[in-house]
């Protein structure tokens, strides 16, 4: 079996980058959208496992995204994680009413990421992985 | 330059005072004055929400008004507009407390002078202009701060996280070997980040709390799981500096209402600040026990053998920004909000915070937190029965997921919906929903205490499930719904028996419901 495939939506190109390496050393392959509209485009195009999205970006944002995303059949009920620079307290709820499986802070501790990444894509949690307990933004 | 004509307002019921202010405008331009004359403070009240009104001079002995509660229905009625109180010789001390009251200025009637009162009127309007102006710069100000301080963490987080990103791919090795002093100086730039991050999440936190967004999860929760989790978290921190931390908690201390991500957030201020003013080979201590001045609170009490604080900056020390002055303390202190959000994150958990210290000696923060007391929460739904023999029913409301597992986010997203939904079920004098009693594998539990039999408990049932069917909102995706009740028999009140005894019996019997419906699920769960 092939890897699963990432598409990370975020207009900063350094986390983009950042987020490219951590995910590829963990055998993930990574495709990339900078803005709203290419980021549809290429999900359509790459139809990926999962999604990281970014609130903040060009041309709409993540939750334009997020609805535009649930009106194509075939892009429906792709795992979206949002991680984002936004205050927790004032978007966790919204992301998540908008289709997101869970909603980070930026910057995001490796470990967390790569657990939620795991328990969306239903894979086993490593036994080095720490418990998240973040029951909600401090 | 032709002026618009000055709207007066003249309230006095006395003809002969109001005839000497009318003499006194006579010597003005004409067309530059228009007095309107009223003599009770009903009439001025109708008058001046018309408004229209640039100035009021109010006599603060009116059939239907008098002294100071004058000046505050003027204000009221007209914030904005200036007021200048008219006082008998004998009447100064009045009219000084008006003043602060809010009226402008005063005249003392008899003294004065023809040409001064046109004067004294166009200053006041003239004070009264810069005033509002300058309160409402004021306001637009904080706005404007809140704003560029909740804007600038938000921008602050991107390229911290690229900072994090790179740092720990580095550590990691993913872009190849590093010697030990490589690697040690990534540990500094990573433990700075840590220290921006918190920095940024203090800002954010302060808008909050002026702005009074500051949410808080009252539940019944343990201070102990709080600071085993603060000692772990920081401990790494301490041995870094050669400091000793090490928590001593009181055996079987009870369960506290607050909230627990709170507390965390409390207690690692207070330590994280402990570690931070000890010396290498110093120690830190969390203790917590039950109060011995008031048995309904716990006290968390962190101490440390650093320099101290001197006794008269231990209340200061909690005001916002507040930063130590002394020079020798080594490098940077962070922003001085630690200590302030404290203070308010332990005030809106009915708890208080002091510091206690001696220079050279540590310091030490004590902070008190409400102890949890099932009585106390039923108390509303026994005390209404007069009869005090009630018949108890327990409501049980699970939500599980059909997956097994509820995400965090989910989790808490849907308990805020349930929990505000089922809060509108209620009778509100007769049922009483508990706060979270705890962990319940991977459902999540709700309890309704209702006064009522088991036919009231099945009504109950029932009418909170279709409430819950009915909610979009709350019915998505996975997550399954279900509600039971479990009846106790009357709770009798004997005959010599205090209320307070027979509410712990009632407490006592709740509780063993409640602990027998939580275990039962942690077996169905494997857990």
């Amino acid at each position: 079996m092939g890897n699963k495939k990432i598409l990370i939506v975020d207009d900063d190109p350094d986390v983009r980058h950042g987020m490219h390496i951590r995910l590829k050393a963990n055998h993930y392959d990574t495709f990339f959208a900078a803005d709203a509209v290419s980021s549809v485009t290429e999900a359509r195009k790459q139809e990926p496992d999962l999604i990281i999205l970014d609130l903040g970006l060009p041309a709409g944002d993540g939750f334009v995204v997020m609805e535009r995303l649930k009106k194509v059949p075939s892009l429906a009920l792709i795992p979206i994680i949002v991680v984002s620079a936004r205050d927790a307290r004032a978007n966790r709820a919204r992301a998540i009413k908008a289709g997101a499986m869970a909603f980070l802070q930026k910057p995001v501790d490796n470990a967390e990421l790569l657990a939620v990444i795991r328990r969306a894509l239903g894979e086993p949690a490593q036994p080095t992985e720490p418990v998240v307990h973040d029951l909600g933004p401090i | 330059m032709s002026e618009k004509a000055l709207q007066v307002l003249l309230v006095e019921d006395n003809a002969g005072d109001a005839r000497l202010v009318r003499e006194m405008f006579r010597s003005e331009k004409p067309g530059s004055v228009k007095l309107t004359h009223l003599s009770l403070m009903s009439e001025a009240v109708t008058h001046l929400e018309q408004g229209g009104v640039d100035i009021v001079l109010l006599d603060m002995g009116l059939p239907d008004g008098h002294g100071l509660d004058t000046v505050r229905r003027a204000h009221a009625a007209a914030p904005t507009v200036p007021v200048i109180v008219l006082t008998g010789l004998d009447d100064e001390a009045l009219a000084a407390s008006a003043m602060k009251e809010g009226a402008q200025d005063y005249l003392i009637k008899g003294q004065i002078e023809n040409r001064a009162l046109p004067r004294a009127l166009r200053h006041a309007i003239e004070r009264m202009r810069m005033q509002t102006e300058t309160d409402a710069i004021r306001t637009d100000q904080i706005q404007f701060k809140d704003e560029f301080l909740s804007h600038v963490s938000h921008e602050l987080r991107s390229p911290l996280t690229a900072i994090y990103q790179f740092a720990t791919i580095l550590q990691d090795r993913l872009a190849g070997e590093l010697n030990p002093e490589q690697l040690k100086y990534l540990e500094i730039v990573l433990r700075n980040v840590k220290q921006l991050q918190s920095m940024i999440n203090d800002l954010l936190e302060v808008t909050r709390v002026q702005a009074g967004k500051l949410v808080i999860d009252l539940q019944c929760t343990s201070a102990s799981d709080a600071i085993d989790y603060t000692v772990n978290t920081l401990q790494g921190a301490a041995e870094a500096k050669g400091i000793t931390l090490v928590s001593d908690i009181q055996n079987r201390l009870p369960q506290v209402c607050a909230d627990p991500i709170r507390i965390r957030q409390i207690l690692i201020i207070l330590v994280d600040n402990a570690i931070k003013f000890t010396p290498a080979s110093g120690s830190v201590k969390v203790h917590a026990r039950i109060s011995s001045e008031d048995p309904h609170f716990v006290v968390l009490e962190t101490s440390d053998t650093g320099r101290g604080i001197s006794p008269d900056m231990t209340e200061r020390i909690f005001e916002r920004l507040f930063r130590v002055s002394d020079s020798d303390l080594a490098g940077r202190q962070g922003l001085g909000l630690g200590l302030y959000i404290c203070k308010e994150l332990v005030e809106r958990q009915g708890g208080k915070i002091w510091a206690k210290s001696f220079p050279g000696q540590g310091a030490v923060f004590c902070v008190t937190l409400p102890i949890f007391s099932l009585a106390k929460l039923i108390a509303p739904a026994l005390r209404n029965e007069g009869s005090g023999e009630v018949p108890i029913t327990l409501v049980i409301i699970e939500i599980g997921s059909r997956t097994g597992w509820l995400s965090n986010e989910l989790r808490a997203e849907q308990c805020h919906g349930v929990r505000d939904l089922l809060q509108r079920c209620l009778h509100s004098n007769l049922d009483v929903l508990l706060p979270k009693m705890a962990f319940a594998g991977s459902a999540e539990l709700f309890f309704i205490v209702a006064a009522t039999d088991e036919i009231g408990g099945k009504a109950m049932t029932q009418r909170i499930l279709e409430q819950l069917g009915g909610c979009e909102h709350i019915q998505q995706r996975d997550v399954i719904i279900s509600t039971s009740y479990r009846s106790l028999e009357k709770v009798e009140r004997g005959e010599s028996e205090s209320i307070e005894d027979y509410l712990r019996k009632a407490a006592n019997r709740v509780q063993g419901l409640v602990d027998d419906e939580i275990s039962s699920r942690m077996v169905e769960h494997g857990q």
